[in-house]
């Protein structure tokens, strides 16, 4: 607006100058959050992930995970999985094994986001990396009650019981996905990206079966 | 709407007064328009190159105010160059349905010698989908497998995710799907001297080719020698002949010999892959059982000698 009241200067004619505060509610708002404190800002992210994990364990029919997507969520669920899934005490291999977990998740995300694009979804891809990690949510549950329960005697029935706990989470992980992911395709391709997701998070459930306690 | 010489919107036309000294003739974008998708950069570059070029202002012409349509808009994508570089450019090797892949793959396990389904299925719509993801779940189920097989193999304590071995099979697996239809395409462009196929088309059908090892890795983890040979040779065979149906129009020429000679080394190359896969990951031989008595003899003796120099 400094271009107008330049040019407003440069005629010969008397002009009346124009003068007053330009800027706009939208500015004045960006102005603010950024003075206030940062536990402020803390708790409103924190609000926002742990509301989304609530839509992840709940699906419902709001779009809060598709509009405000976030990157926290699943950067959180992913440490902590592969924190859970370590297995083994000498630290050079737990390395190992935390990178093998992390570096499967990222990659498959971005393969399923790219896939999920290429086949004409009218989702973004970071919206679809949100997506993914949040719904990564009951899978961490099921790792959390595995790694609890080794600590109980009777180990076949054990086996068996962790065995039916990750499949439940998976098939509840795979239900949240296809509830939010579904409707992002044309019908006639919408098996098309959901093979993926499943092969995924099947993936994931099979890396928790299998990983064994601390000796 | 458009400022006047003494600075306030009217609608009237401009008029170059002899004091003016510049003319509006464009304008910034407005607010963002909430109906776009917020999708990738590529649009906004797209809708940015728009604007520039709407320099001009017609006065009569109220349209150029608003904002270009989106570039995912059908229509405008024919007059855009997309480049390498843009997702958009790849979206044409996946223009394919549900009902389309599942029909190429059940097209794939079953050869017809009359009809080959390459001519019905992919000739027209070669797509990417389809291989790439068989090659993946052929991975997957191979790594999935074979870590079954060596988790009942070794004692209790030492099984461990083996990556290295995923990676390698991983490797080996992509390293076939793309390197033999790079050589039957030179083969055929540069020997037969017929342009027929597409390297897409091959890429096509080498990757579903490789939908009959799937159920058959699951099968290979039964620990029986001669059925892990037999389902090797039954599904390479089955593949290779739909491979062969494929490609028999393009070779049949005078030299019948050479045609049954390079057809058969088609086969021999499917098969030598799937004894490649068997032997690395799932065969059991004799020398694997007798080696798992051995250590367990060993650490027994071992253990006994200990306990009976301490005595």
């Amino acid at each position: 607006m400094s271009d107008d009241q330049s040019f407003f200067l440069s005629t010969s004619k008397p002009i009346e100058i124009i003068e007053g505060n330009i800027t706009s509610a939208s500015n004045q708002n960006e102005l603010s959050t950024l003075d206030e404190p940062i536990i402020e800002t803390v708790k409103r992210d924190l609000k926002a992930v742990l509301r989304k994990f609530g839509h992840a364990l709940i699906p419902r029919q709001s779009s809060t995970l598709l509009q405000q997507w976030d990157l926290w969520g699943p950067l959180i669920l992913v440490t902590v999985l592969a924190i859970l899934l370590q297995s083994d005490t000498t630290t050079a291999s737990s390395g190992m094994q935390f990178a093998e977990i992390f570096t499967l998740v990222l990659i498959g995300s971005v393969m399923i986001s790219i896939n999920s694009q290429l086949l004409g979804g009218k989702i973004s891809f970071f919206q679809s990396v949100c997506v993914l990690g949040y719904c990564l949510l009951p899978l961490l549950i099921a790792a959390f009650s595995n790694n609890l329960l080794l600590y109980l005697p009777y180990r076949s029935m054990l086996h068996i019981i962790r065995f039916l706990i990750v499949m439940t989470a998976f098939a509840w992980t795979m239900y949240a996905s296809i509830r939010f992911l579904g409707q992002t395709q044309q019908p006639s391709r919408r098996m098309l990206a959901l093979y993926p997701i499943f092969l995924f998070y099947f993936l994931v459930s099979w890396l928790i079966i299998l990983r064994k306690p601390f000796k | 709407m458009m400022f006047s010489s003494d600075g306030f919107l009217t609608d009237q036309p401009p008029s170059k007064g002899p004091s003016q000294t510049h003319l509006f003739t464009s304008f910034p974008n407005s607010a963002v328009d909430l109906n776009d998708d917020d999708d990738d950069d590529d649009l906004l570059l797209d809708n940015k190159s728009n604007i520039t070029q709407s320099y001009a202002y017609k006065p009569a012409n109220e349209e150029n105010l608003s904002l270009p349509l989106p570039a995912t808009n059908k229509n405008n994508t024919n007059n855009e160059q997309l480049h390498i570089w843009q997702l958009e450019y790849y979206q044409k090797y996946f223009q394919i349905d549900t009902q389309q892949v599942l029909e190429r793959l059940l097209g794939s396990i079953t050869p017809k010698p009359n009809r080959s389904y390459f001519n019905s299925t992919i000739r027209h719509n070669p797509d990417l989908y389809g291989p790439f993801w068989v090659c993946v779940t052929f991975i997957i189920t191979v790594a999935i497998s074979g870590n079954i097989v060596a988790y009942f193999q070794l004692p209790d304590t030492d099984f461990q995710i083996d990556f290295s071995k995923i990676t390698l099979s991983a490797i080996l697996i992509c390293l076939y799907w793309w390197s033999m239809p790079t050589v039957v395409y030179f083969f055929f462009r540069y020997y037969i001297k017929c342009n027929e196929y597409t390297f897409l088309e091959l890429l096509c059908i080498y990757g579903y080719s490789l939908t009959i090892f799937i159920p058959v890795s699951i099968l290979w983890m039964i620990p029986i020698a001669w059925l892990q040979w037999l389902l090797t040779i039954i599904a390479s065979v089955i593949s290779g002949s739909v491979l062969i149906v494929a490609f028999w129009p393009s070779v049949d020429s005078d030299r019948k010999s050479f045609n049954a000679l390079s057809m058969l080394v088609v086969l021999f190359a499917h098969l030598f892959m799937a004894i490649c896969i068997m032997m690395v990951f799932f065969h059991v031989s004799d020398n694997n059982i007798n080696s798992k008595i051995e250590t367990t003899m060993l650490s027994t003796m071992a253990s006994s000698t200990t306990t009976t120099s301490k005595v």
